[in-house]
This record gives structure tokens, C-alpha cells and sequence, in this order.
């Protein structure tokens, strides 16, 4: 089945982004907590949509970024959506050189998240 | 001295993490807020939508109606009438179906199946033959075959089947009786005859209200379903003519 992966360290936006997307469009739901567990898990599962925080302990989303990108069966295809603080200008740069697709900013729109969903479905 | 900087210190940071746990909890407030915005925003649309669903199905209903009628100049807005009269005693009545698009539906569409009716049989002066009436018959039959694919007229398609069952059972097509008899049916059957008393023909001038109450009166048992003329008596003559004057 395929495969979504949350990544945040906030298990309130985890819990909010998995129970807005049960049961839409069919994907199995996965979480991380953080970047390093993010990197491990994508590799395990093959998310082809991954959500990714920024600011997040051990290691951010943008270097979570770079590494996702760089696996070769993990999550090197997913569509990369990353959760952004609003007016972080410069981080979604930084995210967009290290191979992010998609912004969503919190707080976020659920509809937003479930039109984005929808449309890769 | 340097207890009193160890406090300042711990102070500071725990005045540090009261802001962050702040800082935390209204970010979660806003991300509440915004679930909560987008609730509203899809309510509205769903509201709007379900109003021109609305819309559409009566336009559908009206367009269908229409066509049945455009074939009897006498009827005129009979169908309309007798929707108007069937929602008042079923008011009356407090049947679960009183406010009831679908029924509603039902009472305006009753003789779809009538387009099956050749006109020399339709316009026929004289007294149809057997096989004529037979024929004649078949609409209810007609009508509800018509609708039956169609998921929005529900309770519509047992009133167009059964509006010409008869309380003894001796009615058409299926011969029910009693409350076998669909109540939005039976409901049907008194604000048809109504309609049909107070009406001009062109063989008959039009009874008033009264005589039309005693004449219903006369059918209560054989025709009518005794509580559903019960609930009809209770409508006031005034709010009968309002009816009649609007659809006319």
C-alpha cells in the first residue's frame, strides 16, 4: 500500500496531520518525531508523500531533507512537502535547494492539506 | 552572592520556559482556530450545495409535472393544488413526512404515467370500455416504473403507485387496503378528490368547499382513511381557498 510519512517533532501536529488524512485517498500513515528517525523510517517504508517539519531536534528538516533525497529505495521519489513557519522566506530556499517540492505553512488549511493529497492520489 | 545569581539564573530560565511553553499553546490555538475556519467555510458550501440540489430537483419535478399537465387543459394546476392540500393535512396529521421534499414530489408527479395514456382514451367523452379502462389503469403502474431508477423520489414513487388505492381495498393497481396503503397515499386520495370537487369541468360546475367536506365525508371507510379525514377537518375553510385561489 502506499505510503505517507509525517515527520514532526510536535505530537499534537502529527496526531492533527495523520487524523486529517485516515481514511483519504488510501495511503498508509506513518510518523517520525524527528530527522534522524524520519531518514530510518523512510527507508523501511517508501513513502511516496513525505510531510517534514523544520525545526526539529537532532536533526532539522532541511538536512532530513537532503538525506531523503539522496536514498536510493527510501523516500529519493516522494513528493517532499515541508511545514513551514509563516514568513520563513528564507528556510523554504534553503528547503527548496535541498530537494523540497511543496510548502504548506502553519498554521496550515486542512483542506489545503486535503486538496494536496487528493491531487497526488 | 552567588545563591542569589543561581536564583536569577533559574529564574530566567524557567521564565524562558514558560514562554516557550506559551509560545507552544498558541501556536496549537491557531492551528485549532484554522481546523475550525475550514470547518465553517465547508458547512457553507455544503449548505449552498444542498440548496441548489434543491433547486434542481424541483426544477426536474416542475419540468416533469408540466409535461403531464400540457396535455389537459381542464386540470390546469391540479397537480399543484393537490401538492398544496396533501402538505396541509399531512401538517395536520404531524406525519413523519410533513415536511418532506420527497413526498411533496410524489404528490406533484402522481400522474406522470399518464403520458402512456393514448389521447382518445385520455379525451374520451363518452364511458371508456373494459379494456380502455384497463389501459387507464396501467398509469399508476406506468408512473412508478418511470421514477424507479431515480434515488431522490424515494417516498414519491409509492405515492405515484398507490394514489389510486382505496380504503376497502377495492382501489388500483395493487388492490391494497387499510394501512397497507402508503399513508402519503392516502393522504394523496382526499386531496385529490378535493381538488377534483372544487374544480370546474366541463361536464359539472364546481361544488363549493362545504359541499366538498360533506361529500368526503360520505367516503370515509370506502374511500378514505378515517384519520386522514380527521386531520383534513381541521384545515379551515380559509386556508382551503387560499390554495385553491393561488393555483388557480
Amino acid at each position: 500500500m502506499r505510503s505517507v510519512l509525517i515527520v514532526d517533532d510536535d505530537p499534537f501536529i502529527r496526531k492533527l496531520v495523520s487524523t486529517t488524512l485516515e481514511d483519504v485517498a488510501g495511503f498508509r500513515l506513518h510518523e517520525a518525531a524527528n530527522g534522524v528517525e524520519a531518514v530510518e523510517r523512510a527507508a523501511e517504508i517508501r513513502p511516496e508523500l513525505v510531510f517534514l517539519d523544520i525545526d526539529m531536534p537532532r536533526m532539522d528538516g532541511i538536512t532530513a531533507c537532503r538525506h531523503l533525497r539522496a536514498q536510493e529505495e527510501g523516500a529519493g521519489n516522494a513528493t517532499i512537502v515541508m511545514l513551514t513557519a509563516a514568513g520563513a522566506t528564507e528556510n523554504e530556499d534553503r528547503a527548496r535547494s535541498a530537494g523540497a517540492d511543496l510548502f504548506l505553512t502553519k498554521p496550515f488549511s486542512p483542506l489545503d492539506l486535503l486538496r494536496l493529497v487528493d491531487e497526488l492520489a | 552572592m552567588s545563591g542569589e545569581g543561581t536564583t536569577t539564573t533559574e529564574v530566567a530560565a524557567l521564565q524562558e520556559r514558560l514562554e516557550s511553553v506559551e509560545r507552544s499553546a498558541a501556536a496549537k490555538e491557531q492551528q485549532l482556530e484554522r481546523y475550525a475556519a475550514d470547518l465553517r467555510e465547508t458547512f457553507k458550501r455544503e449548505r449552498e450545495r444542498r440548496h441548489e440540489l434543491r433547486r434542481s430537483y424541483m426544477a426536474t419535478v416542475r419540468a416533469l409535472c408540466n409535461a403531464v399537465e400540457a396535455r389537459d387543459a381542464y386540470t390546469g394546476k391540479h397537480a399543484e393544488r393537490v401538492a398544496a392540500y396533501g402538505m396541509e393535512i399531512a401538517r395536520q396529521l404531524d406525519a413523519p413526512f410533513a415536511d418532506d421534499p420527497e413526498v411533496e414530489f410524489g404528490f406533484l408527479l402522481h400522474d406522470v404515467g399518464k403520458v402512456a395514456v393514448p389521447d382518445a382514451i385520455l379525451w374520451k367523452p363518452e364511458p371508456l370500455t373494459q379494456d380502455e379502462r384497463s389501459l387507464m389503469e396501467q398509469h399508476p403502474i406506468v408512473g412508478w416504473e418511470i421514477l424507479r431508477e431515480i434515488d431522490f423520489l424515494g417516498e414519491a414513487k409509492l405515492v405515484v403507485r398507490h394514489h389510486h388505492e382505496r380504503w376497502d381495498g377495492t382501489g388500483y393497481p395493487d388492490g391494497l387496503a387499510g394501512e397497507l396503503i402508503p399513508l402519503a397515499a392516502r393522504v394523496f386520495a382526499v386531496a385529490d378528490v378535493l381538488d377534483a370537487l372544487t374544480t370546474v369541468r366541463p361536464y359539472r360546475p364546481p361544488s363549493t368547499v362545504v359541499e366538498a367536506r360533506g361529500m368526503i365525508d360520505d367516503s370515509v371507510g370506502s374511500h378514505f382513511d378515517p384519520e386522514v379525514v380527521a386531520a383534513f377537518r381541521q384545515i379551515s375553510d380559509a386556508t382551503l381557498d387560499r390554495i385553491r385561489l393561488e393555483g388557480s
